[in-house]
């Protein structure tokens, strides 16, 4: 089958690190695929592989069959590829909806406005549109990155720890808020959490990191049990 | 301003319009008319300056470059009677605005005060080039723009008495605002802004920031160079001073006390620039003191500059402007 | 040809001098000052009023030291004060200080030029391979020499110039470690305008004092520190002989090109290599 989102044996070192060494996986379309692992496992440097940001040592990433290795960042967002920072990375200056209209436009939307709109509304951006994004708290923030990540449909979604910062409450009602989102529109997700009920909560498939390699792939509940996972990340607390 | 409907635009435009109109008209004295029309100018020179930094967050310190090549593109046009005075303005403003993209290309993607260093370098490499070149721009001398007796079908009688300068330099000025409020509400000020505010997620959005970015500064090259003419119009006269790093800074100054919050925020320095040099009298001496105290004072206290104070007393909603010298690089 | 030499030397002196105290300013602070060139010339004017006052002996510590009070001062309410804004901000600031020193010396000192003579213990020629140079420029030379020495090794031996070499490279952690970067700073940047008007007093016996002082060797100390990458003292040391025997020679052999040499340089420099200039800390 042709996947969404497909790397192959992706590796990245650099002056005598391997932040990425051999990491294959893979995302059908319409799934929720949760990556985790411990800090410093790589799990941001593989959406930074996959989105462009960072060149590869070695390996490959296809997007719905399309070898884009070479491409730049900007051409990969126009094949529908997108993604959300983990450090927060909005237009300051900009009003909250004037970016998110924007950055649908820029995915070629026929109604940016009305897309801008629905995605403002279902993350409760909705009554801060016309809110200068630096006026913004740090939770309204988060979601407003989101937001531009979300908008324009893109075809595969990644996101870099979205919770980053978030009370457990605020955590589940974004993860609900996303998950939602992403059926709606179709979207697949590569999800790098810190969060474990987040991951098992909304993910239909696992990704395990540890020291920029995959130790294990499955069904959430497989992963849970697999005792590489538990010694690796979870410990005796899972 | 981009908060105003453009039929609101319109109507200040109409306005302001008869204002110049009326004011040159009434005013009488021609040292009043003539002071008119040098703030008027570097109102634009500003709106120049200020437009870069406002829509790329960039300070340069070499538009003065600009400013004095239109002087000098005219001058020497008219003096080898290569063409007719209204093609040199014409080559001056396109010509420059052409330029200024092409080495907008290279230069955007040099970041923060690199880019100020860089834009000084340059500015001061184009006056000693004007200051030595005796043959061509008449040396440290300066050279005369030898304008001819009709200009655009206006005899050089009507159009070199004051109240024409004036009027001439605040229908440009008035044009020129009207026109960037309206180009730079669209998708071309809302990109630019992105790349201004975050150059990295910008590209994650899809947008190619090269281009925006050196378009607003070939835009910002054509405005002042637009000053430029007016200038070479109201005096007649161009030299190297008009090239000199101390006249963009000068610009700058005008940009900071001013404010970039608002489109109109630099030409609102230039105003208070002029107005307190006449209103100090004697003491107009000391502008450069004065003048950098003013600067310093509105960095630290009131960054959005005067502009954004007003606008707060006023009411107003900001209008996505950069708000004030580098906020956009504040986020990296 | 040993004479446009050893002039070259002078100046590449009297440039490491003055650029050794920008560099210091800005990998400590982050802050490219614009108006290092205007405290150059007010320190080359205080060392000609004290030298009317006493001798120029008095001149050379008297000067200095007044302009490291002013740097303290501007380190603590101007940089300090400043420093969560961003850098285009300060270097704006420092720009309006520029025209406030402007000003202050046209009004205190008038606009003509005005002459310092060298001390008379040093108005002497000395005869160097068959060429006779002054004495005093040599003293010039030793200067330059004595200050690139010293800052070399008081940034490696002591105490104090490893926390500054600490805090340029990573100033959050260095605050961390229990080290008064405020105290730091304000000791650096003070330095830093102390060599500025040290480099005037120096200057000024042969090089007249004018208003147009700042101006002349602001550029070429922008050069001077870009070239020789922003922050590092020994980058600056180099490109300043270097552009100092420049400048000499190409007076003499290429006078209409090499004006523009320091800015070709400086120009090639930024657009190929602006690291350490960015901005960004990181």
């Amino acid at each position: 089958m042709t996947y969404v989102l497909q790397t192959d044996d992706v590796a990245i070192h650099y002056g005598g690190v391997k932040a990425l060494d051999g990491v294959s996986i893979t995302l059908e379309k319409g799934q929720i695929r949760g990556l985790i692992g411990p800090n410093g496992a790589g799990k941001s440097t593989v959406i930074d592989a996959i989105t462009g940001r960072r060149p590869l040592t070695r390996g490959r990433v296809t997007l719905g069959g399309e070898d884009v290795s070479a491409l730049g960042v900007v051409q990969r967002r126009q094949r529908g590829l997108s993604r959300s920072f983990q450090r927060t990375s909005v237009f300051g200056q900009m009003p909250v909806r004037k970016q998110v209209e924007l950055a649908s436009y820029k995915m070629g939307t026929a109604d940016p406005g009305a897309d801008a709109d629905d995605v403002l509304r279902e993350l409760s951006l909705d009554t801060l549109g016309d809110a200068i994004a630096a006026d913004l708290g740090y939770g309204e923030q988060r979601r407003l990155d989101l937001a531009i990540a979300l908008v324009g449909s893109p075809t595969v979604l990644l996101l870099d720890e979205p919770m980053a910062g978030l009370s457990v409450k605020e955590s589940l009602d974004l993860a609900q808020h996303l998950k939602a989102l992403a059926l709606r529109r179709h979207v697949s997700v590569l999800l790098v959490e810190h969060d474990m009920d987040v991951v098992f909560g909304i993910s239909d498939v696992v990704t395990v990191f540890e020291l920029g390699r995959v130790i294990a792939q499955g069904l959430p509940a497989e992963v849970r049990a697999d005792p590489r996972v538990r010694e690796a990340y979870l410990g005796s607390a899972a | 301003m981009s908060s105003l409907s453009v039929s609101r635009l319109m109507m200040l435009t109409v306005l302001a319009l008869a204002l110049g109109l009326g004011v040159s008209m009434l005013v009488g004295s021609g040292t009043v008319l003539s002071l008119l029309t040098q703030a008027t100018i570097y109102a634009v020179f500003a709106l120049g300056v200020g437009l870069l930094l406002r829509q790329n967050g960039m300070v340069s310190f070499g538009h003065a470059l600009y400013f004095g090549s239109a002087g000098y593109i005219v001058a020497i046009a008219l003096q080898t009677h290569a063409m007719a005075a209204e093609w040199a303005i014409l080559v001056a403003v396109l010509g420059l605005t052409l330029f200024g993209f092409v080495i907008g290309l290279v230069i955007v993607r040099v970041p923060g005060v690199a880019f100020g260093m860089l834009t000084l370098a340059v500015g001061q490499m184009a006056y000693l080039t004007a200051s030595r070149s005796r043959g061509l721009t008449g040396g440290a001398d300066g050279m005369s723009v030898e304008w001819p007796n009709t200009l655009f079908g206006v005899s050089s009688n009507l159009l070199f008495k004051p109240a024409s300068l004036m009027l001439i330099s605040w229908t440009v000025l008035v044009l020129l605002l009207l026109g960037l409020a309206l180009g730079l509400r669209g998708r071309f000020g809302a990109i630019t802004e992105a790349a201004r505010d975050n150059e990295e997620r910008a590209r994650f959005i899809g947008i190619q920031t090269l281009v925006p970015r050196a378009a607003v500064y070939a835009l910002s090259a054509g405005v002042t160079a637009v000053a430029g003419v007016l200038a070479a119009l109201n005096t007649g006269f161009v030299s190297p001073e008009a090239l000199h790093w101390s006249l963009s800074g000068v610009a700058l100054m005008m940009v900071v006390v001013g404010g970039t919050r608002v489109l109109w925020g630099p030409a609102l320095g230039a105003a208070i620039y002029f107005l307190a040099k006449d209103v100090l009298g004697d003491h107009a001496q000391h502008w450069m003191a004065i003048f950098g105290t003013a600067l310093i004072v509105v960095i630290v206290f009131a960054p959005e500059g005067l502009s954004g104070l007003l606008n707060r007393l006023l009411g107003l909603k900001p209008s996505g402007g950069a708000g004030h010298a580098g906020s956009a690089s504040a986020h990296h | 040809m040993l004479i446009h030499i050893f002039n070259g030397l002078v100046y590449g002196a009297l440039l490491i001098v003055m650029c050794s105290g920008l560099a210091l300013i800005y990998g400590l602070r982050r802050v490219v000052n614009f108006a290092h060139g205007s405290l150059y010339m007010l320190g080359a004017y205080l060392g000609y009023s004290v030298a009317l006052q006493s001798n120029f002996w008095v001149a050379l510590l008297v000067a200095p030291a007044i302009m490291a009070a002013l740097g303290v001062a501007l380190d603590r309410w101007g940089f300090r004060l400043l420093q969560d804004r961003d850098p285009l901000s300060v270097v704006l600031v420092t720009f309006g200080l520029l025209l406030v020193i402007e000003d202050m010396v046209q009004t205190v000192w008038g606009k003509s030029n005005l002459s310092v003579p060298a001390p008379a213990a040093l108005q002497f020629s000395v005869d160097l391979l068959g060429t006779p140079v002054p004495a005093y420029r040599i003293g010039v030379i030793a200067v330059g020499a004595a200050v690139a020495l010293g800052l070399t090794m008081w940034l490696r031996l002591s105490r104090a110039g490893l926390f500054v070499r600490a805090a340029s490279t990573d100033p959050v952690t260095t605050a961390m470690q229990g080290v008064n970067t405020d105290a730091l700073s304000a000791f650096v940047v003070g330095l830093g305008t102390a060599l500025a008007g040290l480099a005037g007093v120096v200057a000024a016996p042969f090089l007249s004092l004018s208003p147009s002082m700042s101006a002349d060797v602001i550029i070429d100390s922008f050069v001077v520190v870009v070239v020789g990458g922003l922050g590092s003292l020994a980058g600056a040391f180099i490109a300043a002989m270097v552009l100092g025997l420049v400048q000499a020679l190409g007076a003499v052999w290429m006078p209409d090109t090499s004006v523009m040499l320091p800015f070709l340089l400086m120009v090639g420099i930024l657009l190929f290599k602006p690291a350490g200039l960015a901005g960004s800390r990181t």
